[in-house]
């Protein structure tokens, strides 16, 4: 068995299949946020609903990763939960699609290996099966069949592949010297301590140190921060602009020094069997993490459900408006406990009275395209396939961390919107049909792969308006570490948007800490914290 | 038509047709013999069946000429194409019958028939066109001796030039085309009406042209270059999705290439299969009932475990079925590997193992686990500690897994690699090393539980067997020092190790 004899066999048999005329051209539409829907909240085109309204323990607001953590952690107590949700699909950005020769991620697309401290994830992960037990030092050990399987990356640059993420043979003596002092510098940050004796750098970031020589990064960007620590070199910077648009949707300009440095000093976890990779990894992304939080929430699922305004506490109960899209009326439920698992520009228009105390955040539009590969395209695909000189930043195999060999896969590729513009950039992505997007991603792709046109057989896209926060130079603000929570008595905000980071970990905290929170108010006994 | 005088001259270029024609029977003849004596063995039968067979043909040929009465030098020309097609495409068709062992024989003796009846009605028919223009005397003297000449020629050149630089497909189908040259040449030297002339030409193009497309359409599939790369002629080739798999047979060996890597000699195959198996069931320390074979889709390993009376089913998951289908089905295989494929007490499942070992909940007692050599990450997957660990959930309390583990003398790190690998997935191992002519010092792994120990004595009578005694078992599991263990890494999946290793140590002797 032969990968690449094998996969060179079914390209020639398609370079014959190819000359012959009558190739369809290739089919795709436009999938996710209902953008035209959502926006009636914001323009109050919504009707007050008339007829009595029904009732439930707890009203979630959004089946995205915080909301369904929110379900997750209230699962023990045995209420009547519901979760309300705009739109047919679970898990928000960390949505996943099955049709195809695998199913694929539509947003998110990988976990780093959690901290020991990330404890609602590992527990998570543990129920999963993922976290096989502890060794002796109390950190996880993770099943190797869902690390990231070799070759993990490669990266196109001036008409040939590379592997890893920075062309190796390329650099010259001083670009070698700046990674080696930047890569220096990565292990000493990921072990330094603040004088308040926590790691300056943790995920969950509630954990990091307060140190305020440390927080002072948050005042100026990563791009100023190279320019002060005098780094100079194209590849170097290239690197690093590539893990802020990864990471955040963002240029280095658009993002906080302190944010850009969690990604590379943040995962404290070294393991041997972490050495190759330390990224779980499943062909359908975080949607398997999402999949796993809905099985366990015992929580019943209203998809087409547009929330419209979470009201005040009132004879301990809330009441929340919503309108069914579907038939176009609009309900009232009353809960006794509401979760507004939303970003914070639109829980500060369903609930205004917390409006002031709500963080202002920027959130980076995203395009997300899967491609149906019929036929290979490159006998030595690795994992995530990273193109140097694009607007994107590459696409991921979602084949790969299946062993069994295939002629099909579905590649998805990613792009970000990371200039400051994000409204400008937002506007037109909502109005761009979906030849222009098909085209600007063939278009992105065609110096690594010329043909591919007429090797995929589909492509679908999603245009994620507003896809993560983006944590700008000084989104910690004055009161780092310290999140609004509660809202009122009985609601309770969740969202990637409450620490600006969006990282899976965070999410799921702030679902599990809202749940937490709202436990008196409902009675009930939750037992000792999950985070 | 005129009458003319006969003359005591043959015209140059019809005496060149008749050394052409004679030559080209000659070649068909000793083509067919040696497909024959290639896949059916026994050269010495094959020729001489083949030869008595053909000159027999010839001889009902030489009789059916007398019914030929009218418009000879038609006739002469159809033959002469007939011929054209029948010898010039007996290769290529031999070659794909080849699979279906019962109409190989039949196709081989039908064709050697065939062909032998159209030559020999040649030379008669030859000779009554020509004996009202040329002297009798001189006629049959110039045109037998001609034919003889170039029986010679052809007997010279076939095992010198033709058959080491053309291969048997591209010889039969070259003499094809000159045969159908023949025809053409014919048209142009004997007076003819001008509407048959034209029906006779178009034909000779038609089949040129049909013989001149198999000949391009072969050089593609059977490349020259590859009979000598193989070093012996070819008698199988099919593509998979997966692999190209080639046999080879000469006289005395029988081998196997998938991707041009020789997999097996039939030399000094028995030392690789035995020491593959009986190590590992002698260790097992009971008889086997159950066992599981990993890769081995030539049913060699297999044979080895049937002469264990005890062992009730095996289970053989080779991801190619193109191996396992030939194996089960060439007359060549069938002498390897005794039909083992074939045994109802073996189940043959073409799926990649790994996915098996995940979906299974069977429970074996041996594992036998023979893979090709890791030299990419896909089949790299399959000797990770996580593949190991799945192996172990699948075997009995008891059970021990052998593990094919490449060159310990070439890839040493490599070998090592493995070994470290297995006891990092938590079995106890045990590694031995065998001499194997074609490939080397090769090395491989038993590993069971703590119970594990190197076997003192096999459990089956060494008459059995071919090659190895149990005398010669502690010899297999001493590692002299420069073999002997080095320092190596686990292979994760997430860090597959032993793919760059491998390419390390093997590219020093593959460069």
């Amino acid at each position: 068995m032969d990968r690449r004899a094998f996969l060179t066999t079914v390209a020639a048999g398609w370079v014959v299949d190819s000359i012959l005329p009558g190739k369809a051209p290739i089919a795709g539409r436009i999938i996710g946020a209902s953008h035209g829907v959502g926006h009636l909240v914001r323009d109050g085109g919504v009707p007050a609903p008339s007829g009595p309204p029904d009732r439930a323990d707890v009203v979630i607001v959004g089946a995205g990763v915080a909301g369904l953590s929110a379900a997750w952690r209230l699962a023990p107590a045995g209420l009547d939960v519901r979760v309300l949700e705009l739109e047919s699909f679970l898990g928000g950005t960390s949505t996943w699609g099955d049709d195809g020769a695998a199913p694929h991620p539509w947003g998110a697309h990988y976990l780093a290996a959690p901290n020991p401290e990330a404890r609602a994830a590992l527990r998570l992960l543990e129920q999963m099966g993922v976290v096989k037990g502890w060794d002796a030092a109390g950190r996880p050990r993770f099943d190797p069949r869902v690390l990231c399987h070799a070759p993990q990356e490669r990266i196109f640059y001036r008409g040939a592949w590379h592997p890893g993420l920075v062309p190796q043979d390329e650099l010259d003596a001083h670009d070698r010297a700046e990674m080696e002092r930047f890569s220096r510098f990565e292990d000493e940050l990921t072990e330094r301590v603040g004088a308040d004796g926590k790691p300056v750098f943790q995920i969950p970031l509630a954990f990091s140190s307060r140190d305020p020589d440390t927080l002072a990064l948050d005042r100026i960007s990563m791009r100023a921060w190279l320019d002060r620590e005098g780094y100079t070199s194209p590849f170097l910077r290239w690197y690093v602009r590539y893990a802020c648009l990864d990471d955040f949707g963002a240029e280095p300009e658009e993002v906080s020094a302190w944010a850009a440095l969690h990604y590379f000093a943040g995962r404290k976890l070294k393991t041997p069997e972490l050495d190759g990779s330390h990224f779980l990894v499943w062909p359908e992304g975080n949607g398997k993490l999402v999949q796993a939080l809905s099985e366990r929430a015992r929580a019943t699922v209203t998809h087409g459900a547009l929330v419209t305004s979470v009201g005040t506490s009132e004879g301990g109960r809330v009441e929340v408006r919503w309108l069914d899209v579907r038939d176009r009326v609009p309900r009232r439920t009353h809960a006794r406990a509401v979760v507004v698992a939303a970003p914070a520009f639109v829980t500060a228009r369903l609930f205004p009275a917390a409006a002031g105390r709500l963080p202002v955040r920027t959130s980076s539009p995203w395009v997300v395209s899967n491609m149906h590969v019929e036929r290979p395209i490159d006998p030595d695909m690795a994992w995530d396939s990273v193109l140097y000189d694009a607007a994107g930043l590459g696409y991921v195999d979602a084949r790969h961390q299946l062993t069994e060999l295939s002629s099909r896969t579905v590649l998805t590729y990613y792009r970000a919107y990371g200039g400051p513009d994000v409204v400008g950039a937002r506007k037109s992505l909502v109005v761009a049909p979906w030849e222009q997007i098909a085209n600007d991603v063939l278009r992105d792709l065609a110096p690594a792969h010329p043909e591919l046109r007429e090797q995929i057989s589909r492509m679908d896209v999603c245009v994620w308006g507003h896809a993560m926060p983006r944590p700008r130079p000084g989104f910690l603000g004055e009161r780092p570490f310290e999140p609004l929570v509660l809202l009122d008595e009985r609601v309770a905000w969740a969202h990637a948007d409450q620490p600006g980071m969006a990282l899976f970990e965070e999410s799921q905290a702030s679902g599990v800490r809202a749940a937490e929170a709202v436990a008196p108010a409902l009675g009930v006994e939750l037992g000792p914290s999950w985070l | 038509m005129t009458q003319q005088q006969p003359r005591r001259w043959v015209h140059p270029a019809l005496l060149a047709m008749v050394a052409v024609i004679a030559t080209s029977g000659l070649v068909y003849e000793l083509v067919t013999g040696t497909l024959a004596s290639y896949v059916l063995g026994d050269s010495v039968t094959q020729f001489s069946l083949v030869i008595g067979l053909y000159l027999f043909a010839m001889g009902i040929g030489s009789y059916l000429s007398k019914f030929l009465e009218d418009r000879l030098l038609e006739r002469f020309v159809e033959i002469e194409l007939c011929l054209a097609l029948a010898g010039g495409l007996s290769a290529p068709l031999l070659f794909k019958v080849y699979t279906a062992a019962a109409a190989f024989r039949f196709a081989l003796y039908g064709i050697v028939v065939l062909v032998g009846t159209l030559v020999g009605l040649e030379i008669p028919i030859l000779i009554r066109l020509l004996q009202f223009s040329v002297d009798l005397k001189e006629l049959v003297a110039r045109v037998l001796s001609l034919d003889y000449v170039g029986a010679l020629i052809a007997s010279l050149l076939f095992p010198s030039l033709l058959l080491p630089k053309l291969g048997v497909h591209q010889t039969s189908l070259f003499f094809g085309l000159l045969n159908a040259a023949a025809a053409m040449l014919a048209t142009f030297l004997f007076p003819l009406d001008r509407a048959v002339t034209i029906r006779l030409r178009a034909q000779c193009v038609l089949i040129f042209g049909v013989l001149a497309a198999v000949f391009g359409f072969v050089s593609r599939f059977v490349d020259r270059a590859e009979t000598v790369y193989f070093g012996a002629p070819i008698i199988y080739t099919a593509q998979s999705p997966y692999q190209r798999v080639v046999i080879t047979r000469s006289p005395r060996t029988t081998r196997l290439f998938l991707n041009g890597n020789l997999q097996f000699s039939s030399d000094d195959e028995q030392r690789y299969h035995e020491v593959l198996v009986h190590p590992a069931v002698a260790a097992l320390g009971h008889d086997p009932k159950s066992v599981l074979v990993l890769g081995g889709g030539d049913g060699l390993a297999a044979r080895e475990l049937l002469r264990y009376p005890s062992i009730e089913r095996i289970v053989l998951v080779d991801l190619d079925a193109a191996v396992t289908d030939a194996f089960r089905k060439l007359p060549v295989a069938l002498e390897l590997n005794g039909g083992a494929l074939n045994d109802p007490r073996v189940t043959v499942r073409n799926e990649d193992a790994y996915k098996f070992l995940e979906d299974s909940r069977d429970s074996f007692d041996l594992a036998i686990v023979d893979f090709p050599d890791p030299s990419n990450y896909a089949v790299g997957k399959l000797y990770t500690d996580a593949f190991y660990h799945l192996l172990r959930e699948r075997l009995s309390f008891r059970g021990v897994a052998v593990v094919q583990a490449t060159s310990p003398q070439y890839a040493r790190e490599s070998f090592w690699t493995i070994v470290q690998t297995l006891e990092a997935a938590g079995w106890k191992t045990a590694p031995l090393h065998v001499y194997v002519p074609s490939f080397g010092d090769w090395g491989f792994v038993l590993a069971g539980g703590e119970h594990l120990t190197a076997p003192g004595a096999l459990r089956i009578e060494p008459t059995k067997l071919r090659w190895l005694e149990s005398s010669g078992l502690p010899e297999l599991f001493r590692f002299p020092r420069d073999i002997g263990r080095v320092e190596a890494p686990v292979n994760r999946l997430n860090d597959q190790k032993l793919v760059a290793i491998y390419a390390r140590e093997w590219g020093v002797f593959t460069r």
